[in-house]
């Protein structure tokens, strides 16, 4: 049976003569066809390249010598094409003045070439590109200068000038100029672009004749960009922008451009044979006249042209990826100057042209690539690198790399305009951890960070608010910290406890290979701009903790060992969360004593909030209700109104790029105001010693927080309302931690110095009576007089007060060191 | 016309063609285009659901795997059970082309056209996606489905196909209707204006090499992977590590690998999973039909009970009694083991999975693990369709890869340990754990173990990022003290005070046991206003009795509460229930002092 002993046979026939590039859309008919196909190649004369040949078949001639079959088939081609030439012109064509003289008369007489299958007029698409060279005017040129050249005309001069190989054009701006033309780039991109290439060519030999480089035009940023997974069929041989990861990237593959062969027999050389389709045609026979030896030529290798390529993979980004499904890939094939353009982790951004070629393993399947036009790097971290956080101006791109899209901006300004944005915001922030408003919204302006400055004297105020929670065990602080890990642009999480000073800043290591010493950042390194969220700060060991108090407030780390001194930055947020020292929040001891941190780096953190679990039934009574809801309604638990994680995140990238408030004049004031009052309130009445009640470091605090709070509205001007609220969270704070608790009132000397104001003020009234009484009951040189004596003594003279024996130890003690009395076991003894 | 002119179970495709030509309406004037199909069924669909569900041609039609393998033909209707270990991604293929005949045919449900294709002007590209998938992991003996086969069919079948073998001129088909075997030259429309609707010839092609097949050598007998290529079906209903039946049609083709791709292009580009997984080792299955399958599928021959109260407290009864004498007598053990069989993830809100109540046996040495832990193995896995032991010792957790990871070489990815179907039973032996340090690797697998237990999340590693699969694994852990590597929702001391083994139970009464297990699971809960205030109410009196209550601790009552009405076969929590949870909390609580 033929059928059984030719399977190859069977296999390949489906497979038509255009091998492994048969598409189903049919080729064109046009030159431009042929020239797409050679598009990479060699720098073929611009004066074939500038006037196209109304011909096909002479353009066939002059390029390469087809084989017989392939020029029948050609020259049947146009018959089978019979596109009427009056439905042909594309109604855009009564916008665009009649094109040029020259050449343009030619083309009237001449049949008008289609694309083929279509009823675009190649002319026609050729006018419409010509025009938009010459004439398409940026918004901001627009305005300033009409007379002068376009933007792509600039860019043509200046890509000759750098002998350039391509131009990137903006799709933004074709679409603008010309939609027509657009749509039909984005339907018929082979031709098209191959029309433009030639348009291009056509103006660089105008401007220069002389330049031989072949140039390319390059689309970019789409109006829209399909997601990888949304990839069908419909899409063959359209253009298409996707973005993604590259995960694989092959080796560089030397593809043949142009060949030329030899004969053995005669040793004749042939003159360059173009690739077409994907094929070298070789040569039969000698072309040679006098020697026409039949299989006689050979290739010559080092005589050939070759052309890089590559075959990268690309792999969806993880917010693509719906649930329950793998991440889908897709090849893509690159040339030239794009061949190592991206590396393995890259996310890019890629435009191209989505094609689909037959594969021998299976004659009915097809395998799906994307020729590539243009790749766009995108920031590997989810925070770009023009953060406003960042202080040097220098460093900033000035050019694209927009990294949010017009709709989603919108979409973000939409929800900045909404009245209780600040509100919602807080809802959104961690939804199934309730109460702790008033610590989501600290966290919440931690997140969008104030503005960072630095003084032309070269002293720099941080812009990163560091927020300490301290709390009972159970009270979800962890999560709390896990979530803000989650949704912050980047973020170390570490636990104090697995944490040493070099882990956390940055440590010296031998390379083992090379010896070399190297620097191996630590957590709070590798969060520079982001948020690094520490647990059980409290365990943390005290050469640890000693680090940070550079890196909060000056925001760098030193590193000054082994032959390296480098000062690393970190302009981190840290939020920290802390244990107290006993297992549970003891109320009657002061914060420094719940917990023991050091005072120093207690004062560095802006906000420090207590989360007390109090035996409330209100609150038990909601948890109950919350979590036989969440057991028994089987519908989703109503989240009402809330913003979900993805958006959030966007939102808060967004204000960080692209927000930086300023302090308006009335905020200034308030802000003055507010401070003064605060320190004011220090001066409780019946005291002679102030109590500082707020330092510098506050004031500071306050500015951030307000500055975060017109961030969070979009707004570029911290106003009245900022600054109160930025008031009334550091107050809620700071009522939870710094307390006193045997006056009320607040006490930044609590923080600052672990003992209260009124509690020194207490311990000097017991120092004074004390030394009262010895100095009334104890002979010098006399008797010794027991402890609890004194006690007694002392109760009766101060009656209202209470005092404790500790409190009189502490104040004998005072005075032993004074060298007034001395103290033996419980006796006390004048001297 | 008496009777359908086309065989579902063995000529599928020819079925296909026929529904195709009739829907493009070949042979009248108008012939539709046949772009107006792309991504939708012109009624075959219909035809076979017909076939299968309504003519009960489900059950004859044959179960794919290493033992039918070898008999099962090339292009007939197969049915295959597997779970979805991998997505490919979407493949192209030419849908429908015009023949030499310039008559529109079609590729669906098949890797070969039929006809030799012309220009490729009148083709039309469809897409299909790929899924590749294997056995359900760790499948108890008794889930396996049982093919009823007529067992005189195969052995017939191999011989007529041997005499084939030897004139392979035979031009007359395998196929029960008499349909002319026609090669690609000679063919010809029949009189009747049907098509010849014969196998193609590459179906007899096969059929020759069919020596070879038997011959095909695979990495694992027991272990038959399947590449299904499915067709117009919405990508949400088949999700990674579901487990599903498909019915379509099989390609098992020795031929293809033998042809080695010269053309390095194209080699490059074609999906590099395809490339490691010939088609002579992996069959391909056109899915005409697929059906998710739930516990219930997998009992076999399943009564379809109504689950009567008495009826479910008479099965529970008898269960409860079995795992009592499994578990040494045992009482408070074994209603917490019977609450935790039935436990399964219902809801997820944020990160928190509710329902899941994964049990931790304390106070068992290696000793007793080796006598009880065998013994509750056997006994799971007389029970439960997939199940799964988990030796951890330091070494299995240093080098053990339990969580998927993409390999970007082969672009598969690689199983885990961990890529389990919903609710599979995972048993985590800790007693043999001894001191040690953990290198990397340990690290990362006691990290995905902890995530799996706390969120019922596995991460699967795709080495640029990592992608979060929700997991739906009852565990149950036996340590010495409590297991802090992987820390359950209850803990019990385990109490046993026999140790004589059980009495093997009856095959009846096994059968009633799954079934009540599978069908209780699945039944809905509620819960009355009036008691849900005593609940609060209980709740919040606990609270503030005792203040290191949390959430967790009420989270996981009100999960018992729900098991013991479900065991009941009760939909509504009532007091008594309630009582029960407080109760067993108590009784667990003593034990822990």
């Amino acid at each position: 049976m033929a059928s059984d002993s030719s399977p190859a046979n069977f296999n390949n026939g489906p497979s038509s003569p255009d091998g492994s590039f048969s598409s189903p859309i049919p080729n064109t008919s046009s030159p431009a066809h042929r020239r797409r196909r050679g598009r990479r190649q060699a720098p073929t004369p611009s004066s074939a390249a500038a006037t196209p040949p109304p011909n096909p078949s002479r353009f066939a001639n002059s390029g390469s010598t087809p084989t017989p079959s392939r020029s029948t088939k050609r020259g049947r081609r146009p018959d089978t094409s019979p596109t009427p030439a009056a439905a042909a012109t594309p109604s855009s064509t009564d916008d665009f003045p009649p094109p040029s003289s020259d050449g343009g008369d030619d083309m009237e007489e001449a049949t008008p070439t289609f694309v083929w299958g279509t009823n675009i007029s190649v002319q026609d698409v050729k006018n419409a590109i010509q025009m938009f060279i010459k004439h398409f005017r940026d918004a901001q040129e627009l305005s300033n200068d009409i007379y002068g050249e376009g933007k792509y005309t600039r860019m043509i001069h200046r890509v000759l000038e750098v002998e350039g190989e391509w131009i990137d054009v903006d799709a933004h701006d074709v679409f603008n100029y010309d939609s027509d033309l657009y749509n039909k780039m984005m339907r018929y991109p082979l031709e098209v672009l191959a029309i433009f290439d030639i348009v291009l060519m056509d103006i660089v030999s105008l401007i220069n004749p002389l330049f031989d480089k072949h140039v390319q035009v390059r689309i970019h940023n789409l109006k829209s960009s399909t997601s990888m997974r949304n990839l069908n069929p419909s899409d063959i041989e359209k253009m298409v922008s996707l973005k993604g990861m590259v995960i694989r990237c092959s080796s560089i593959i030397p593809e043949i451009r142009e060949a030329v062969f030899r004969c053995i027999v005669c040793g004749y050389h042939s003159d360059p044979i173009v690739v077409d389709r994907g094929r070298i045609t070789e040569p039969t026979a000698c072309l040679k006249q006098e020697c026409m030896a039949k299989n006689s030529m050979t290739l010559v290798h080092n005589r050939c042209r070759f052309a890089d390529k590559q075959i990268v993979r690309l792999q969806e980004t993880p917010d693509e990826i719906p649930e329950g499904g793998t991440p889908h890939t897709v090849s893509l094939l690159m040339h030239d100057k794009l061949v190592d353009a991206g590396k393995p982790g890259d996310r890019v951004e890629v435009t191209g042209i989505y094609r689909a070629m037959s594969v021998r393993v299976g004659p009915t399947q097809r395998t799906t690539y994307i020729d590539c036009l243009h790749i766009k790097k995108n920031d590997k971290s989810r925070m770009t690198a023009e953060d406003p956080m960042e202080v040097d101006k220098g460093s900033q791109r000035v050019d694209d790399d927009v990294q949010f899209d017009e709709e989603k901006v919108e979409e973000l300004k939409e929800l900045s305009k909404q009245p209780d944005i600040y509100e919602k915001l807080t809802r959104s922030l961690a939804p199934n951890i309730w109460e702790l408003d008033d610590v989501k919204k600290g966290l919440l302006c931690q997140l969008f960070g104030g503005n960072a400055l630095v003084l032309p004297s070269g002293a720099s105020f941080r812009g990163d608010i560091n927020i300490l929670l301290v709390g009972d065990p159970g009270t979800s602080k962890s999560q709390l910290l896990q979530y803000i890990h989650k949704l912050a642009p980047r973020g170390i999480y570490t636990s104090g406890r697995g944490s040493s000073a070099v882990g956390l800043t940055a440590y010296v290591a031998k390379d083992p290979e090379t010896g070399e010493t190297v620097l191996e950042s630590g957590a709070l390194v590798l969060s520079d701009r982001g948020i690094c969220c520490i647990d059980e700060f409290d365990k943390m060991s005290d050469n640890a903790r000693s680090m940070l108090h550079e890196v909060m407030e000056q925001q760098t780390v030193s590193i000054a060992k082994a032959g390296i001194i480098a000062s690393l930055n970190a302009r981190t947020s840290v939020l920290a969360c802390a244990n107290p020292s006993g297992s549970r929040y003891n109320p009657r001891l002061s914060v420094i004593d719940n917990i023991h941190l050091p005072p120093t780096l207690l004062s560095r953190f802006d906000l420090i909030y207590l989360i007390l679990d109090k035996a409330d039934e209100q609150t038990d009574r909601r948890l109950a209700k919350h979590i036989v809801s969440l057991h028994f309604e089987d519908t989703e638990i109503a989240e009402h109104d809330v913003i979900d994680l993805a958006t959030l995140t966007a939102y808060v990238s967004y204000a960080r790029k692209n927000i930086h408030p300023k302090l308006s004049d009335e905020a200034a004031e308030e802000l003055t105001r507010g401070y003064v009052e605060m320190r004011k309130r220090g001066n409780f009445p019946g005291s002679s010693k102030k109590v500082i009640t707020a330092t510098p470091r506050q004031i500071e605090s306050l500015i951030r927080l307000s500055e975060a709070l017109a961030r969070i509205r979009f707004s570029e001007w911290v106003e009245m309302r900022d600054v109160t609220e930025a008031f009334r969270l550091l107050e809620v704070a700071m009522q939870q931690s710094a307390t006193d608790h045997s006056t009320g009132t607040i006490d930044m000397d609590l923080i600052t110095t672990g003992v209260s104001a009124s509690e020194r003020m207490r311990r000097e009234s017991v120092l004074s009576a004390a030394r009262n009484i010895i100095m009334d009951k104890l002979q010098l040189g006399g008797p010794s007089v027991r402890l609890l004596e004194l006690l007694e003594e002392l109760k009766k003279q101060s009656s209202g007060s209470e005092i404790h024996l500790h409190d009189l130890r502490t104040a004998v003690a005072t005075l032993a060191s004074e060298g007034f009395v001395v103290l033996h076991g419980d006796s006390v003894k004048r001297i | 016309m008496g009777g359908p002119p086309y065989d579902c179970m063995a000529n599928p495709l020819g079925a296909v063609r026929l529904t195709f030509e009739k829907a493009i309406g070949l042979g009248s004037e108008t012939v539709t285009h046949p772009s107006a199909f792309e991504g939708k069924d012109w009624g075959a669909l219909e035809l076979f659901r017909h076939f299968l569900f309504q003519e009960s041609g489900l059950s004859k039609v044959p179960i794919l795997n290493p033992k039918t393998l070898r008999w099962v033909q090339h292009n007939s209707l197969v049915r295959y059970r597997g779970m979805i270990q991998d997505m490919l991604g979407n493949e192209f293929y030419v849908g429908a082309y015009r023949d030499d005949g310039s008559s529109w045919r079609t590729n669906k449900f098949t890797d070969f056209s039929q006809y030799p294709m012309q220009s490729p002007s009148d083709t039309c590209i469809w897409e299909r996606r790929l899924l590749y998938c294997v056995p359900v992991p760790g499948q108890s003996s008794w889930a396996e489905p049982s093919c009823d086969m007529d067992p005189n069919w195969s052995p017939q079948r191999r011989e007529k196909r041997r005499r084939m073998d030897g004139e392979d001129s035979d031009p007359m088909d395998l196929v029960p209707e008499d349909e002319v075997k026609s090669s690609p030259i000679t063919k010809k429309m029949r009189e009747d204006g049907l098509p010849s609707t014969s196998p193609e010839p590459m179906d007899l092609k096969t059929a020759s090499s069919s020596s070879g097949m038997s011959t095909v050598q695979f990495v694992d007998k027991d272990n038959l992977p399947c590449l299904v290529k499915i067709y117009d079906s919405p990508e949400s209903d088949l999700k990674l590590n579901d487990v599903f039946e498909f019915i379509g049609v099989l390609t098992f083709d020795s031929e293809l690998a033998v042809e080695k791709d010269d053309n390095e292009l194209s080699n490059s580009f074609y999906d590099d999973a395809l490339v490691h997984m010939p088609p002579n080792k992996v069959p391909r299955l056109h899915c005409i039909v697929h059906r998710k399958l739930a516990v219930h599928d997998f009992l076999p021959g399943s009564p379809i009970m109504e689950p009567k109260p008495h009826l479910v407290k008479e099965i529970r009864e008898a269960l409860f009694r079995h795992l009592t004498a499994v578990l040494g007598n045992d009482g408070v053990a074994a209603h917490f083991m019977l609450l935790h069989l039935l436990s399964k993830v219902h809801t997820r809100v944020d990160d928190v999975a509710i329902g899941k109540l994964s049990l931790n046996l304390i106070g068992l040495s290696k000793e007793s693990v080796s006598v009880f832990g065998t013994r509750l193995t056997q006994t799971f896995k007389s029970l439960l369709p997939c199940t799964k032991c988990l030796p951890l010792t330091l070494e299995y957790l240093n080098t053990a890869s339990l969580a998927p990871k993409k390999d970007y070489q082969t672009n598969r990815l690689i199983p885990g340990v961990l890529q389990l179907p919903e609710g599979s039973h995972l048993m985590v032996d800790e007693t043999q754990l001894e001191s040690g340090s953990l290198n990397s690797i340990g690290i990362e697998n006691t990290k995905i173990l902890k995530n799996l237990i706390e969120f019922q999340k596995v991460e699967y590693d795709f080495q640029f990022y990592k992608v979060e699969m929700a997991a739906d694994i009852q565990l149950l852990i036996f340590s010495d003290g409590k297991s802090n590597i992987v820390p359950a929702d209850v803990i019990v001391p385990f109490q046993p005070s026999a140790l004589e083994s059980s009495e093997i139970p009856v095959a009846e009464a096994l059968e009633a046991w799954r079934w009540y297990l599978a069908t209780v699971k699945s039944l809905p809960h509620s819960i009355g206003s009036e008691m849900q205030k005593v609940v609060e109410d209980d709740l919040v009196a606990a609270r503030q009795a005792d203040r290191s209550l949390g959430s967790q601790d009420f989270s996981r009552w009100l999960t018992m509460a729900r098991l013991i009405s479900s065991s009941l076969g009760e939909t509504c929590l009532s007091l008594e229930h309630w009582q029960m949870v407080k109760e067993l909390e108590r009784l667990r609580n003593e034990r822990l002092k």
